[in-house]
């Protein structure tokens, strides 16, 4: 029999088990793309030709090699520089940077996408430099980037189980040592896709609502 | 559908007399969603024939060609074309909805010049005439080049051929849409508002194009226009259209000199014309 | 002196491994070009049927993780009687998972061509298959060679992943070569990072040559 309901139901609670690791993962590695993102992206638009340069190349660098290979990376390299954390964190911080090169540039592309007349207008207003920030151009920037950011949480979330190569016990690796324990893959292996079919399935239906929402608010 | 020869729309002589209608419009209704567009439209083209039709925006003209382009289905009635029913498929007496088999072959009949042009960006001018040329009518590579050559000159346009649209003034870009429409020899072609979406200077070039292409009366036309002068000057009869329907037709020296209806009265005076058909 | 053997010993090492690399790059992106475009044009499809189906695969490989289907394909497949050689697997995986991301960018694209030239094709008496080829995806296609861009060197960073199922790429070796010389890890993964960089780049730039020929023309 291909598929045997009664181990996948024994199964299923070692499995949800774990769900909490991939959804810190996700979540944590999250913040920490946001946070880093917005530092990248200032740094990139920095006057200073030097920071704006270095900056550039290091999240093209960083976006065009596997975060995959990032991970060893930080897991095995770290440490031989004295700095020690879980596997959990390092997960967390590996896609996290990997992550924050992608938000720099949705950041970017926001801030862009405000009209340059809003700065003009901003100035002839003789607003300082702060207020023009965070009273005209944020939250104008904002709006359009918040379903792009739903987008790449998603994405993120769906590269989590490559950190078991660090040895972090997620979904799909709990799926692997339940399959080698018992010999049979099936279950588990299925049930984890189907975990991560519904749950990104379902996020990107809320995007999309609140990509529609956002678009109408516009007008 | 009994009302279709009613003494009302008088057609002018010259190019209708003993024949035979190339496009029909019977009692012709169109719906989108709740909103009634079409109200019953009946509408006669001859062949050789030069028709300008009229109107307040949002009356259905562009519907009406629409309708008659295939990009659009009628909720209600019957169009023919030459002789032949359009959406409808004749099946031992019965109508069917027609398939995009019998459209294709239908179709064939009918040109159309939009009122953004809607050239191919990705091709030459070139290119756009012998597109179509080529794949839908099976004509050799050389014929179609040979072809859209010589249409490009008749509108005056060859020495663009290799230029690709984006490069071209509005005017310009019209000129090429028509002759990509004119190089399948339609039999009947249709004009949506050929010039509103230019530049004034522009318009003229435009207009002179079509002037020159409804010499000869090969091609029954069909124009939807708000150039009142232009339609005087090149149509055999003017319809005017309101409310979904045509409300009066007629040769242009009595639509525009002694309008009927109270409706086109008010419509031409919006254009400056008085009812005596000079403008004020 | 040391030093310089060391590194040319790395590379020794590393180079060899860029070939399966770099050949699961140009192959999984050849099946994922296929099926994108079958998946999106399947989606607009004029029948129920096809877009039903054609939704409903290319959510499934969008929304099931690339490592999942990885997984699956290589330990869950076997039981099925179905026996595929690692390389295989890799491939697959690679190509569906893409494949289905590039589907979504075919649809988007062919759905940006402005409806006004679907009608100059009616207009003209093409049928709805000549309107698609002649008109409809020359135009497309200029709007997908970006997306195209970007996807393909997330193929080549997904490519990393497959070392997980024993096929010798890179970062298989890489990772071999550490268990051998722990010592050596930073030198290891540092030179591992930049061969990947040396692939992603000229394909970057590959990719923007591409869209500016494909620009010409257009003002
Ligand atoms: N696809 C559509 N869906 C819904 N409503 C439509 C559609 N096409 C046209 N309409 C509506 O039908 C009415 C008639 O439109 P149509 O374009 O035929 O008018 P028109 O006489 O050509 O006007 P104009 O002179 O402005 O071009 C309008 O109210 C328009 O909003
Ligand atoms: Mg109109």
């Amino acid at each position: 029999m291909i598929w045997d309901w009664q181990y996948a139901f024994e199964i299923l609670p070692r499995l949800l088990k774990v769900a909490h690791v991939t959804i810190t993962a996700t979540l944590g590695a999250f913040v920490v793309a946001m946070i880093l993102g917005l530092v990248l992206a200032f740094a990139r638009r920095s006057t200073n030709r030097l920071l704006s340069g270095v900056t550039y190349f290091v999240v093209e660098f960083i976006r065009s090699t596997p975060p995959f290979v990032q991970l060893f990376f930080l897991f095995f390299v770290m440490p031989q520089f004295g700095i020690t954390m879980g596997a959990l964190m390092t997960g967390i911080l590996g896609l996290g940077i990997h992550y924050s090169t992608f938000l720099s540039e949705v950041y970017r592309a926001g801030i862009d996408s405000v009209d340059k007349g809003q700065w003009e207008a901003a100035t002839a207003l003789n607003f300082t430099s702060r207020q023009k920030w965070v009273h005209i151009i944020l939250p104008q920037a904002i709006r359009p980037i918040i379903p792009v950011m739903g987008n790449y949480l998603i994405t993120l979330f769906k590269e989590t189980p490559m950190l078991l190569g660090i040895t972090v016990v997620e979904m799909l690796s709990q799926a692997q040592i339940i399959g080698s324990q018992s010999f049979r893959y099936t279950e588990p292996i299925t049930m984890v896709g189907i975990f991560f079919l519904i749950l990104s399935y379902g996020a990107s239906l809320l995007v999309k609502r609140i990509e529609l929402r956002m678009d109408i608010n516009r007008r | 559908m009994s009302n279709i020869q009613s003494t009302e729309r008088p057609h002018t002589e010259a190019p209708i007399e003993g024949k035979d209608p190339i496009v029909r419009f019977k009692n012709i209704s169109k719906s989108f969603g709740d909103l009634q567009v079409l109200n019953g439209v009946d509408f006669d083209l001859y062949p050789g024939e030069r028709v300008a039709i009229i109107g307040p925006s949002g009356s259905g003209k562009t519907t009406m060609a629409r309708l008659l382009m295939t990009l659009e289905e009628p909720t209600d009635g019957f169009i023919e074309v030459d002789g032949r029913q359009l959406w409808h498929k004749e099946v031992n007496g019965n109508f069917k909805k027609a398939d995009e088999k019998h459209l294709h072959e239908v179709r064939g009949d009918i040109g159309m010049v939009f009122q953004h042009f809607h050239l191919f960006p990705h091709m030459t001018v070139l290119k756009n005439l012998m597109e179509a040329p080529i794949k839908v009518k099976g004509m050799s590579k050389a014929k179609a080049r040979e072809e859209a050559l010589a249409m490009l000159e008749k509108v005056g346009m060859a020495g663009f051929a290799d230029q690709y649209p984006a490069r071209l003034s509005g005017g310009q870009q019209q000129r090429v849409a028509i002759a990509r429409a004119l190089v399948m020899h339609p039999k009947v072609m249709l004009f949506d508002e050929p010039t509103s979406a230019l530049d004034p200077e522009t318009v003229g070039e435009v207009l002179e194009v079509i002037k020159e292409i409804a010499k000869d009366r090969e091609m029954a036309m069909l124009l939807i226009t708000h150039e009142m002068s232009f339609a005087r000057d090149i149509a055999d009869r003017i319809a005017f259209f309101d409310e979904g329907k045509i409300q009066e037709e007629g040769p242009p020296s009595q639509l525009l000199n002694e309008p009927k209806t109270e409706r086109l009265g008010e419509f031409l005076h919006r254009f400056g014309i008085d009812g005596k058909g000079h403008n004020v | 002196m040391i030093l310089i053997e060391v590194h040319l010993e790395i590379l020794k090492n590393l180079l060899p491994g860029a070939v399966p690399t770099i050949q699961l790059t140009i192959l999984g992106a050849m099946l994922a070009f296929v099926l994108s475009f079958m998946g999106g044009l399947g989606r607009l499809s004029r029948f129920a049927v096809v877009r039903g189906l054609a939704g409903f695969i290319v959510e499934f490989f969008r929304g099931t993780s690339l490592l999942v289907q990885l997984f699956w394909l290589f330990y869950v497949l076997p039981f099925m009687g179905i026996r595929l050689e690692s390389g295989m697997v890799g491939l697959l995986a690679l190509g569906l998972n893409y494949g289905a991301y590039g589907s979504e960018v075919v649809r988007s694209a062919v759905l940006s061509v402005p409806k006004g030239q679907h009608e100059a094709g009616i207009a003209l008496n093409m049928t709805a298959f000549q309107r698609m080829r002649y008109i409809i995806i020359p135009q497309a296609f200029r709007t997908m060679i970006p997306s195209f861009g970007n996807l393909l060197i997330e193929l080549l960073k997904g490519t990393a992943l497959v070392s997980l199922v024993t096929i010798p790429e890179m970062t298989f070796e890489a990772l071999v070569m550490r268990t051998s010389d722990a010592a050596h890890t930073l030198e290891i993964f540092t030179w591992l990072l930049l061969i990947y960089f040396a692939i992603a780049y000229p394909l970057t730039m590959l990719m923007r040559w591409v869209e500016r020929r494909y620009s010409l023309g257009r003002l």
